[in-house]
């Protein structure tokens, strides 16, 4: 038995096995054989916001073929998808939706912003209407630049993906951890997008702004009397 | 009759898997898979049964005017030191449309004059629309778009917003990509210099005639 016929697969779990053994055991654990389980099976929610997403669509066509990585599945219903590609330019009008889309997916999830506009606004990104980057309200696993990315860049990026799935424990991820996992608030869209986690700062610069008016009408009351 | 067009689809689909199987047969002993020449015939106009590109494995060669990040070209000297082709004019970043590029100037702390190459250069490549304005405008040539598109990463600040050392590439790896973009911009740098010398060497020699004469007149007088 020569050394290459032996060559490590993917699920060794780095422990050694005595040659004569080795054609007839193989040992893993349960994270990489879950972890395998995982990668190969990551469906997308079939959701496209701008031209990003008709490369998307020709990734998943049959010249590049998302069928080789078990992504073919493209789901149309977030309770059933594990991956959503943010493909495009973030409207503030969008954005809600979005959030409410990844509050719906079930654990595990993953966030993969494609494109210059999703990643950090890209042209857009000191614009009226554009949010400059979906990380700012929702986690983001995988960053593809481009404008719009190739198929193959994209495929790299759900590589990249997978790579970062078998890295993954069981025991730490935090979807199987006790406390549970609070939905991301949902922004509110008005004359400009209000994140919900900023009420608090937005309250306090509002009392700020407020706190000068108050001695500035007070002598106004006070001269009323003696008048 | 319903479902006549259903079965024409499913016919289409079977054609193409049992002619991946006669390709297959057809190419025995020739590498149909992972090799250039297979993907050249899978891609060409007669290609039968399976096209896909096993992307990791084999990738479709881009073409030459292909852009995806810009890089930064220098030269090595024969002493091996790195010159920077960029002299931090700022150009490019006056033009870039999505503002994605930062240049740090610097000048001579004993002379206090600008120094041509930049200290560092900042692209955030996750703004960067590809769109190739920068290489365009640039005066030296000294900014180029890249063929590499294999970029994603998992942190957006840490890894995304690339220094001059990871944009910096060196003047072969141009020449490698775009040869005729090469070629064609060093033989017009070539004809620019011989003009410049042919006006250099006709101002030197009508200097020397107009001293001669001169000298001439000094000794008449």
């Amino acid at each position: 038995m020569t050394e290459k016929t032996v060559t490590p697969t993917v699920n060794s779990a780095g422990y050694d096995v005595p040659p004569e053994l080795r054609q007839s055991v193989a040992i893993t654990t349960l994270d990489k054989i879950w972890n395998m389980g995982r990668r190969y099976s990551v469906w997308p929610m079939m959701f496209g916001l701008a031209c990003c997403a008709i490369e998307m669509i020709c990734t998943a066509a049959s010249r590049y073929d998302l069928a080789r990585f078990g992504m073919e599945v493209m789901r149309p219903s977030p309770r059933q998808s594990d991956l959503m590609i943010v493909s495009g330019t973030v409207t503030k009008k969008m954005i809600p939706q979005i959030v409410r889309l990844y509050n719906q997916m079930p654990e595990p999830k993953y966030v993969m912003a494609m494109g210059a506009c999703a990643s950090g606004g890209g042209p857009f990104k000191e614009g009226y209407n554009v949010v400059s980057g979906v990380d700012q309200y929702i986690p983001v696993d995988v960053y593809v630049p481009g404008c719009p990315p190739t198929p193959q860049a994209l495929l790299h990026g759900l590589m990249k993906l997978q790579e970062k799935i078998d890295r993954e424990s069981i025991t730490k991820v935090r979807w199987y951890q006790k406390d549970e996992i609070p939905a991301i608030p949902v922004p509110i869209l008005g004359p400009d997008i209000i994140d919900p986690r900023d009420n608090a700062a937005i309250r306090e610069m509002a009392s700020r702004k407020a706190a000068p008016a108050a001695p500035a009408a007070q002598p106004e009351t006070a001269e009323a009397p003696a008048a | 009759m319903y479902g006549i067009g259903i079965l024409k689809g499913l016919w289409v689909t079977l054609v193409h898997f049992v002619e991946t199987f006669t390709e297959d047969f057809r190419w025995i002993g020739k590498k149909r898979y992972y090799s250039e020449e297979g993907v050249a015939a899978r891609r060409s106009k007669d290609a039968k049964g399976i096209f896909t590109v096993q992307y990791p494995e084999e990738k479709l060669p881009v073409p030459e005017e292909f852009r995806f990040i810009p890089f930064l070209v220098y030269e090595v000297d024969e002493e091996g030191n790195k010159h920077d082709r960029c002299t931090s004019c700022g150009i490019c970043a006056k033009v870039c449309p999505p503002q994605c590029i930062w240049i740090v100037r610097t000048e001579d702390p004993v002379t206090k004059r600008p120094v041509p190459e930049p200290v560092d250069f900042f692209i955030d490549v996750d703004i960067c629309m590809n769109c190739g304005y920068c290489a365009e405008y640039c005066p030296f040539d000294a900014i180029k778009m890249d063929h590499d598109y294999e970029l994603a990463s998992y942190d957006r600040h840490a890894e995304h917003i690339y220094n001059k050392e990871k944009l910096s590439k060196p003047v072969e790896y141009y020449a490698s990509i775009r040869p005729a973009n090469y070629t064609r911009e060093e033989a017009i740098k070539a004809a620019e210099e011989a003009k410049k010398a042919e006006a250099a060497a006709a101002k030197a020699a009508a200097a020397a005639a107009t001293a001669q004469a001169s000298g001439g007149e000094q000794a008449a007088s």
